[in-house]
Formats: structure tokens, sequence, C-alpha cells
């Protein structure tokens, strides 16, 4: 029986569409997996080192248990976004002669195999051989690895047993910040109390039974659920909510342009994948942070640049390279109408202005680390709206990859939307911030420096119809090749 | 209306479609037959310009199809559940569809009301996504949506798989009623013969691309017809 599934899992990995791509893809996929990989060992062995340097006084082992509680939480939200339980799958097997325990069985196992898994594994391990070869007393780290290993495989099951629901995750979120909260201002941390219960599970090595008990409770619970689901019109299909239409006839003003404004604000709201992109452009917000915060990049100018252009420029650009995509369902539907691409881009450009607009005043706390900086994001701002977004709308229009709206996007499993013309793209959109403003700074100074780099976003304001032209030509040379790759079927 | 002359297209060396000379008068309810990979969809691709002919053009009502765009505002279509937009609701759909076709929301609320008995209570005021509605609902949003703006010419592929009978007896009549009371030029595949006998004044046979028929509907055809694909 395993065998069986076995082997169909073997041709669902090898025939996958990721794997049928071009070998390009197939090359930066391993690279990825390599990099990942590596940078995850290369923590590992590192953390007790840095541990030794940051905090000379305390056992490295202490340390970690102490922050033991972030790591799983963020994990818990990165596996919110990108994981999910891969329930579809099982439709086939209903009906056939298997038992259906064995089924859930094999589908929950499935699962601890996941890129998820593995990061943990790829830090922890390496941590714990540095830990044997330091000296530290055998059994307690095997003993501390596996519990930990145990803790992530009931984040794993817990992610299933949430993902459904949206208001477990936000509670969730919202009790982390309170405590970063406190944490920071010394009010209560939280780390203590957790941290001295991964150290007893460190000391006492027999307390191992707990979270294996946990792990063996989040399990039972997830087969009981999906055993009592187990049917067509239970857990494998999605329910259909009760739906109002949205008006928006505010956005009437727009004139020819609303119609599809409109369209593309309930593109936005009411589908899984646009929703995820909302929100991981949300997080370019803090780009800046780990760039203005330290004193290494305060003499590398050029760098701030890039970085200030990227606060205001997530969405620009997580959106923006799938502009046709994002239609892709209904594309030959568009291309019988009678739609005048020109509009359709426009649209989609003004929605990109709005979102640096907003994402520039979300951005005002930056004030903080001075009117230069802020004088910064607001040039980057400008380079997004003039050329940022003309340059991703032209990267999207040689990307025929198609999209599926309501599926999330999943790590590693899925580059649905992603190829090699896209990697092209990225890189005038990453360097000309940075030369834009490096130049003028080099031969004059910052404030010049500012000027050009907002100079060039007015100027490509001015020429918008130019671009706007130029892109539509490419829209309509590969207009057939456009609709054969989005009729493909994965 | 619709002119195909030397019509082919070729997938590599695979010719999949190859119509010599098809005329289409403005006004005939035209029915397209054949099996699997005769060449239906293929054809309606082209008249759509969704695909690029090998040879040969199609001219629909003076327009060169695959130069000019202008035969966009007289010509509607409703091929695949690709037709749809799945995050809409079906209200919105509509009005979107008619916003591309000049149509202000009380034109689209007027014509939709007229097809409340084709609906059948199952798809205004729903509160659902089209993607959420089941396939014989979508079919008939999208064949509804194609009928939207007073369309000269509607194509519709495989009106009548998936409806219940009770809509597939309500399509029957929309479809007559489109060609002999308002002129227009109706286009349907289908695979059930007797469908599109009752409707289509005339009927056209495809096979491996090729017309090898064309009928003008009798009592006759039917009957015609089946001796055909059976044997």
């Amino acid at each position: 029986m395993i065998r069986l599934f076995l082997n169909l899992e073997w041709k669902q990995f090898t025939r996958a569409s990721y794997f049928q791509k071009g070998v390009a893809i197939k090359i930066m996929l391993i690279f990825a997996a390599i990099y990942f990989g590596g940078a995850a060992i290369m923590i590992g062995v590192g953390l007790f080192f840095i541990s030794k340097k940051i905090m000379p006084n305390m056992d490295p082992i202490t340390v970690i248990n102490n922050f033991l509680i972030y790591w799983y939480v963020l994990e818990l939200a990165v596996r919110f976004f990108l994981q999910q339980l891969p329930v579809m799958n099982i439709k086939p097997f209903m009906v056939v002669p298997i038992k259906r325990e064995a089924i859930i069985h094999y589908l929950l196992g499935k699962t601890t195999i996941s890129f998820f898994n593995f990061i943990p594994f790829f830090i922890f391990l390496p941590f714990s051989i540095v830990l044997l070869v330091q000296g530290y007393s055998f059994i307690h780290v095997i003993c501390w690895f596996l519990s930990v290993m145990a803790f992530s495989l009931c984040i794993n099951f817990t992610n299933f047993l949430i993902n459904k629901n949206n208001t477990f995750f936000y509670s969730i979120t919202s009790v982390l910040f309170l405590f970063i909260g406190l944490e920071v201002y010394n009010v209560f941390k939280i780390s203590e109390p957790i941290g001295l219960a991964f150290n007893a599970l460190y000391d006492q090595p027999y307390l191992i039974v707990l979270p294996f008990l946990l792990l063996f409770a989040l399990y039972k619970k997830n087969f009981s659920d999906i055993r009592k689901g187990f049917y067509l019109d239970g857990a494998i299909s999605k329910k259909a909510d009760k739906v109002d239409s949205l008006e928006l006839n505010w956005m009437n003003r727009f004139g020819s342009l609303a119609i599809f404004l409109k369209n593309d604000v309930r593109l936005i709201l009411r589908n899984a994948r646009p929703k995820q992109v909302l929100m991981m452009s949300g997080l370019f917000l803090f780009y800046g942070l780990i760039f203005y915060t330290q004193d290494a990049y305060k003499d590398m100018p050029a760098f701030l640049a890039f970085a200030s252009m990227f606060v205001t420029g997530g969405f620009l650009m997580t959106f923006g390279q799938l502009v046709p995509s994002w239609d892709s369902e209904y594309y030959k539907l568009l291309m019988s109408q009678n739609i005048p691409y020109k509009k359709y881009l426009e649209s989609k450009w003004y929605l990109m202005v709005v979102a640096v607009s907003v994402s520039f005043i979300l951005s005002t706390p930056y004030l903080y680390f001075g009117w230069d900086i802020f004088g910064m994001i607001g040039a980057g701002a400008l380079f997004n709206i003039g050329l940022n977004s003309f340059i991703t709308l032209f990267g999207g229009a040689l990307n025929r990859v198609p999209v599926e709206l309501n599926v999330k996007a999943k790590a590693f499993s899925n580059t649905n939307g992603f190829n090699p013309t896209q990697m092209l793209i990225a890189i005038p959109k990453l360097v000309l911030p940075m030369l834009l403003f490096y130049i003028p700074y080099k031969i004059v100074n910052f404030q010049v420096g500012l000027l050009v780099l907002a100079l060039s976003g007015v100027l490509g304001i001015v020429f918008r119809n130019f671009f706007l032209n130029k892109i539509e030509t490419i829209y309509q040379k590969g207009k057939y090749k456009t609709v054969a790759a989005f009729a493909e079927k994965k | 209306m619709i002119t195909t002359s030397n019509l082919s297209k070729k997938y590599n060396e695979n010719e999949v479609l190859n119509i010599e000379a098809l005329e289409i008068p403005k006004g005939q309810s035209f029915g397209l037959v054949g099996n699997n990979g005769a060449g239906k969809t293929t054809y309606f691709s082209l008249l759509l310009d969704l695909i690029q002919p090998t040879t040969g053009a199609i001219i629909n009502n003076d327009i060169l199809v695959n130069e000019s765009e202008d035969w966009k505002p007289f010509t509607s279509a409703f091929i695949d559940e690709s037709f749809l937009i799945g995050y809409l609701t079906a209200e919105e759909y509509f009005y979107f569809i008619g916003e591309l076709r000049g149509q202000n929301k009380a034109d689209v609320d007027a014509l939709v009301a007229q097809f409340s008995n084709f609906f059948h209570g199952e798809i205004l005021g729903q509160k659902k996504y089209l993607r959420d509605l089941s396939k014989g609902n979508q079919k008939k949003a999208g064949i509804v949506a194609a009928l939207i703006g007073n369309p000269e010419v509607v194509i519709l592929d495989e009106p009548f798989a998936n409806l219940d009978p009770t809509t597939q007896i309500r399509l029957k009549e929309i479809i007559k009623n489109l060609a002999k009371a308002k002129g227009v030029t109706v286009l349907i595949s289908s695979h059930d013969l007797m469908h599109v006998t009752e409707v289509c004044e005339r009927i056209v046979v495809l096979e491996k691309g090729e017309v090898v028929k064309d009928l003008a509907t009798s009592e006759a055809t039917l009957k015609e017809l089946e001796a055909h694909f059976a044997g």
C-alpha cells in the first residue's frame, strides 16, 4: 500500500510542472535549496559561537532556549502563509478499496517531510553536534534535540488545525506582538518562563515525553478532524461563503478606467493569491529597518537608496510582475471583448501608484531616522511611481505564466508565475535607483543625488503615455502566445 | 455576414482545420457538429482571433478578423469557463460585460430580467461568486452574458452540455428567438444531434478539420446525421 502511494508521489514530483519548466529554473531551484540548506547549517554551527560572543556570561544552550519561543511563533506564521494540508489529493482515493485510515495516516505522515521541517532540522542538528563536540552531555543533548524537533512537528500539525481560520492566526500574532512589546520595554519577559521550561527540557532528559505526548495529541486531533471530514462535502470541498457584491461606485470618478479598477480591487480582495501578495508587500515596509539600523550601511548611501526604494515598492513589484498573469484565468474573455489594452494597463498603473502612495504615508515613522532617510524614501517612491512601475509592467508583459488565483502559493512546490525573464527584468529595478542616486551623489552631493532619483520618477510620469504605448505594442505582438500560454493546464 | 475562405490551421505538421469556403448569411442559426477533435472549437477560436490562422482568413461583417479588432463590438461568445471571471458575482459579471459593451446598469438589468425564466432563480441574488456555482449554472451566466449589448453575432460552444433538461428546453427557445426575431447570427456547436437539428436552420458536419456535410435542416436531417455518425 505504502509502496503504491510512494510510487504515485514520485510520479507527481517528477512530472510536476515546475520540473518540466526550463533547465534554468531547475538550476535556480537547486541553488536556492542549497543556499537555504547551507545557510541553515551555517546558522546552526554558528549559533553556539555567536551566542558565546554576544553573551559570554550565559550558557549558549540557555540563550537558545530563551529565544526558542520566538522561533516557533515565527515558524508558525511562515507555515500559516505558505503551507497547506494537501487535501485535494485524496479525492481520487475516496472510492478505491483502500482503508480511509491508511490514507489519512499517509497524508499526515507525508507532511512531516516538508521543506518547513527540514529548516529546523538543518539548524538544530549542527547546533547539537557543536554542543556534543564542546563536551555537553550526550543524553541531554540528544533528548533536547529530539524535543525541539518534536515541537517543530507540533507546529506543523497545529498549523493544519488553525490554517482554515484566520481569527486564530490574528489572535496569535497580536499576542506575539504584545509580548515582544513587553519584552522590548522590559515590562515582562515572556521568554524567561518559557526559557525556563525549555531549559528544564534540557536538564531533565526524561521530560522528552512531554513534547512527544503533545505531538501525539495534535496528530490524533488532525486525524480525527480529517476522518470526520472525509466526505466530498466535508473537509476537501472548499466552503462557499455567502458574499455581498461590492458596488464600488465611488470609483466611477476614474472615468473609463473605473471598470478595470473596480475589477482589480475585487481581484485582490477575493482571491487567496493576491491577498497573500498584499500581505507580503506589507512586510516590505519594514525592509528599511534592516538597513537604517546598521552602522555598516551608514557610509554606503547607494544601499540605503536601494532599501528606500524597497520600502514603498513592495506591492508594486510583487503584484506588478504578474500583471497579465492575474487575469490569466479569463484572458480569452478579455481578448474577445472590446478592451483597449492601454486602459487596462493604465488601471494597473494607477493601482500601483495608490499602493506606493499608501506605503509612503505608512513609512512616515522612518522620520525617526532623520530627514535624509525620509527624503530617500520619498525619492524612492517617486522613482517607483514613474519608472519602476513601467519597468515592472514591461517585465510582466513578457511573462506568460498562468496564475491560479484562489490557490495560495506554496514555497518550493509552486513556481507559478515565475520565470527567468522575471529575474533579468529585476536587475534594472534594483540597480537603477542605486545608480541614479549614487552617480550624482559621488559627483556633487547627497541632495543632488536625491533630486536626480526623484526627477527620474517625475520624468517617467511625464512620459507616461510613451511608456504605456510601448508596453501596449508588446501586448499586441504577444497576444496569441499569451492566450495559448494562459490556456495551458497545469 | 461571416465569410471563411481557404482557412487552415496547422500545429507543426498536424492540420487540425481546413475549410475552403464557408458563407454564413446574416440572421442564420448555424450549427456545427463533429466528433472530438473535428475542429469545432478551433474554428470558433479563429473566429474570435484567439489563435492565428495558418492560411486564409475569416471576414466578419466586412472586417478581416485577424487584422482589425472592429468585429469585437458586435460579436460575442461563450466558449468555456475561461470566459467567466470566477471571483465576481453574477450581477457584477453582467455589469462588467455590459460596461465593456457600452451598456449602463439599467440596460443590463432590463436584458437580464428577460431571462429570469432561464435562470430558474439560481443565478441572480445568490450571494455567490461565479467560481462557486455549479457547472450548469456557470454556463447559464456565461450564455446570458454573451447576449448583453445587442450583439449581431453570437458564438456558443457546446451550450447544451451540463444544462438540466428544463434549461435545455428554454435555451432552445432563446436561440431560435435570437435568429428569427432579432436577426442575430447564431453559431453553436454541439454533440447532441437532436438539439442542434431542432434549433439550427443549417448544420455543417466537420470531420478531421474538413467540412464533410452542409445541410439545410429538414425532417430528414436528424436521420441523416445519425446515419453519418453511426457509421
